[in-house]
């Protein structure tokens, strides 16, 4: 045929070959390349010394695990033995989770548009999902636990070797199953979102088993103690027909001389992995056929088209201040109200003093801290005031960071920057304001009504914090933005200098207010702490303003980067 | 005598080692439709951010309609729109809530910003989807947004970084007549794109950036009789079997590449 070469197709596994490497030499010269900035090779070290701790927490943890099942083997305790399986798999499973942490993952469709066929794509998954620090130390400590039963008993380690090889097939099959699952749901804004709220509500889950724990473990204890057998029994039971209990079941009917039930556990256990495997390949064909995952919307109906046809409305007026300024304010309260993870960001000082209900000041005496001041309860009002303004210090040292592309607008309008920080630090203040004011509603009908005096004083700690958080934040904002979405989790890399910056700031901050809440209170004055504060606040505010005045200068100076950086693609 | 739309002098933009626009002295009238072309690389997208505020130049001065746009930047970019190259737009604002956004950023009174967002939502049929947010949309209605955006105070100059890239036909025909009307009006127009039918159709003038110097600039008839001029003087025919010249023929010439490197063959591909 004219214009197709005729060359001999060379053989499937030879291309694969060739794939393979040049995959291999894609990434290693992306990494040669990231060294050729001071950042990257900063990265580099950095990684460097996380690699040796994940070393270090490989060894060690096989060692400890080797003595662990080496004790339960010479016991013939296998069931504790599934246990010990069951802390492998909780890790392997969800420390990639939560250090990823629903971040935008390696786009596995770049290679899609290659001719490669769909076993060289699967394996290309498989590889890119096991070359990851939670294998090496998952296989360090399975073959720790290996190791540790074959010494206790030497017949028992073929069978180890095999069931927990299986093992960790079984796991390495979960995690790629789980993260192609969860690379579907990212895919689409809307599921991006609801998954950011779920990981949230497990993350604050997971902060209150102490308080929990601590309570009903103090004032209940006898009645939950009668309830927990019943409930662990069901649970044992169960327990035995998952993965980790099946190869404790497939042990200890080995060191018992029933090979046949052991074979028919391993038999299970590989029925696991099968089901891991369908699930996995599943997605992987999905994605392999071309499905597609992009956020473009789905063309919708004519008669959908036709009922809904858009009304502009006018904006909001800001009394007193410019249109520009009334504008941002506007544009950032709708960013805010579309941020599902962001709005129950601003609910966490509510679950903070929840946790605070639970812990300890649902156990402190009353009154307590202070001789001569408030109890201990009381002060719910201010810590979480100082929550609520490290919560957002995310938005106020990163205030371009949802900009994206439209940062480009703020230069090309005819706006200066003042206004827009001042519109920006406006919102922020409001959150602020709304925050205290849900605090202490929520603090009178949990603990008591705070007295006037530390009400006062807690509202003008809250301003001096918040000027001060301001001025740093837009300083911040501006020398060191970072691109950031509001419907990622985790890893989107904050600048490490900010971080340094917020901690230093809220340091200051908070030592201030606390060391005149805690004078104060100690002479019984705590209506001083208000004057003492006002007075910073007003110092405070005096350094917001020469620092608005100069804010345009310094964003100018700083708008080739501040575009660099935001417009940066993901 | 006449304040030209745009002129620079002395313009230069270095980043580091590499000079990515070189001594320009660029001259824009008012109520031009101008082209300004060049390979990739070649500087145009450093110029146009240079010219909308995007980027300090390292040398030279810039003048928008008369005014120093180092000095007075505000009153600048009021009188001017911009789509640029990254379209400037807030991914997670409906169309009408950006549109009305950007016209109160402009100093339009609320219910004239509302107004004309509406209007423009129409006109480039973009008001089918309330409800979607701009970073649901296709990028060929995120341009159309960005253009509209771009006109909704009704400037004196508008400046668009390939503003028919990635717009579908029926789109691109309605994005041209309102170009020509804004012409018709007095307006000037500052383009850049790859697409030189599309430049020919629509420019009346045309400069060409070359390695970050401007190495033409004039009406296209101009260029037509310089390129054949120098044809001439060089003893080759530069007329074309058609016998004038196009734009691309002209393009060509002048940054140094010829119809024949672009036809050369590849042994390999049969």
């Amino acid at each position: 045929m004219a214009g197709v070469n005729s060359t001999p197709e060379p053989p499937a596994w030879s291309v694969a070959r060739e794939q393979f490497a040049a995959i291999a030499q894609l990434r290693w010269r992306i990494f040669v390349h990231s060294l050729r900035t001071l950042r990257g090779r900063l990265e580099v070290i950095s990684w460097a010394f996380v690699g040796l701790a994940f070393v270090g927490m490989g060894i060690g943890g096989s060692v400890g695990l080797a003595a662990a099942a080496w004790f339960l083997t010479s016991q013939r305790q296998f069931e504790w033995l599934a246990l010990v399986l069951w802390g492998v798999l909780l890790y392997w499973q969800l420390f990639p989770v939560m250090a990823t942490a629903f971040a935008e993952n390696f786009d596995s469709s770049n290679f899609l548009r290659f001719p490669i066929r769909y076993s060289s794509y699967f394996f290309i998954r498989m590889v890119y999902g096991a070359l990851e620090p939670t294998t090496l130390i998952g296989s360090l400590w399975l073959i720790g636990i290996t190791l540790g039963v074959g010494i206790a008993d030497p017949s028992l380690l073929p069978w180890a070797a095999l069931l927990l090889l299986t093992f960790g097939a079984l796991n390495i099959l979960l995690a790629r199953m789980i993260f192609a699952w969860i690379e579907r749901w990212l895919a689409r804004r809307k599921t991006r979102e609801i998954l950011g709220i779920v990981f949230l509500l497990f993350i604050i889950s997971v902060q209150f088993i102490g308080p929990v724990m601590n309570r009903y473990g103090n004032h209940r204890g006898r009645h939950s103690r009668v309830a927990i057998p019943g409930v662990a029994m069901n649970l044992v039971s169960a327990e035995k027909f998952t993965p980790p209990g099946l190869v404790g079941a497939a042990l200890g009917a080995a060191s018992e001389g029933n090979p046949a039930i052991a074979l028919g556990s391993w038999a299970l256990e590989c029925g696991y992995a099968a089901i891991f495997l369908w699930l996995l390949d599943l997605r992987l064909r999905a994605q392999f056929r071309g499905e597609n995952l992009s956020e473009a919307a789905a063309p919708r109906s004519a008669a959908a088209t036709a009922r809904e046809k858009t009304t502009v409305r006018e904006g909001i007026a800001l009394p007193g201040f410019s249109p520009p300024v009334a504008a941002v304010f506007e544009k950032e309260l709708r960013y805010l109200s579309r941020s599902g993870p962001m709005l129950f960001n601003l609910a966490m000082p509510l679950v903070v003093l929840a946790i605070f209900l639970l812990g300890p000041a649902g156990n402190a005496p009353h009154p307590g801290a202070f001789r001569n001041g408030p109890g201990f309860r009381e002060f719910a009002f201010p810590i979480g005031v100082a929550y609520a303004l490290l919560i957002l210090s995310n938005l106020m040292y990163n205030c371009f960071g949802t900009e994206g592309g439209g940062i480009q607008f703020y230069f090309v309008a005819p706006v200066r920057f003042r206004q827009i920080l001042l519109a920006k630090n406006l919102i922020h203040g409001s959150l602020i304001a709304f925050e205290a004011c849900l605090l202490w509603v929520a603090v009178c009908l949990v603990f008591q009504r705070p007295s006037i005096g530390l009400t006062l004083a807690t509202l003008a700690g809250a301003v001096f914090g918040a000027l001060v958080n301001f001025s740093v934040g837009d300083l911040f904002s501006l020398y060191s933005p970072k691109k950031f979405d509001y419907a990622v989790f985790g890893r989107q890399r904050a600048s490490g200098t900010t971080a340094l910056a917020v901690f230093g700031v809220q340091a200051v901050v908070f030592g201030i207010c606390a060391a005149t809440f805690a004078a104060t209170a100690h002479f019984g004055k705590l209506w001083l702490a208000t004057l003492i504060l006002l007075a910073f606040a007003a110092a405070a505010f005096a350094g917001y303003t020469i620092l608005l005045n100069r804010i345009d200068r310094i964003a100018i100076n700083r708008r080739e980067s501040l575009v660099t950086e935001l417009c940066r693609a993901q | 005598m006449d304040v030209p739309a745009i002129s620079t002098e002395h313009l230069s933009r270095r980043f580091g080692d590499l000079v990515a626009v070189d001594d320009m002295n660029l001259r824009v009238t008012a109520g031009q439709f101008f082209g300004f072309l060049g390979p990739n690389g070649a500087g145009k997208s450093t110029t146009i951010k240079m010219l909308t505020g995007l980027l300090a130049p390292s040398s030279g001065r810039m003048e928008i309609l008369g005014l120093d746009l180092t000095g007075n930047p505000v009153e600048v970019k009021r009188q001017i729109g911009v789509v640029p190259e990254g379209m400037a737009l807030f991914g997670r604002l409906t169309g009408a809530e950006y549109l009305n956004f950007v016209g109160r950023m402009y100093g339009l009174g609320r219910d004239t910003a509302a107004k004309r967002a509406a209007e423009l939502l129409e006109f480039m049929q973009l008001a089918d989807q309330p409800k979607a947010l701009i970073a649901d949309y296709s990028h060929g209605m995120q341009k159309k947004l960005a253009l509209a955006a771009a006109v909704i105070h009704g400037p004196k100059i508008l400046f668009l970084d390939e503003p028919f890239e990635g717009v579908d036909a029926i789109a691109s025909g309605t994005l041209k007549s309102m170009l020509n009307g804004m012409i018709a009006r007095g307006a000037t127009i500052f383009l850049t794109s790859h697409v030189l039918e599309i430049v020919e159709r629509l420019c009346s003038h045309v400069a060409i950036i070359y390695r970050g110097k401007l190495v033409a600039q004039g009406s296209l008839e101009e260029l037509r009789t310089g390129v054949q001029a120098q044809a001439t003087q060089a003893g080759t025919d530069a007329a074309t079997s058609g016998g004038k010249l196009t734009l691309e023929e002209i393009f060509l010439r002048i940054v140094g590449g010829t119809r024949a490197a672009a036809e050369q063959e590849l042994s390999w591909l049969g």
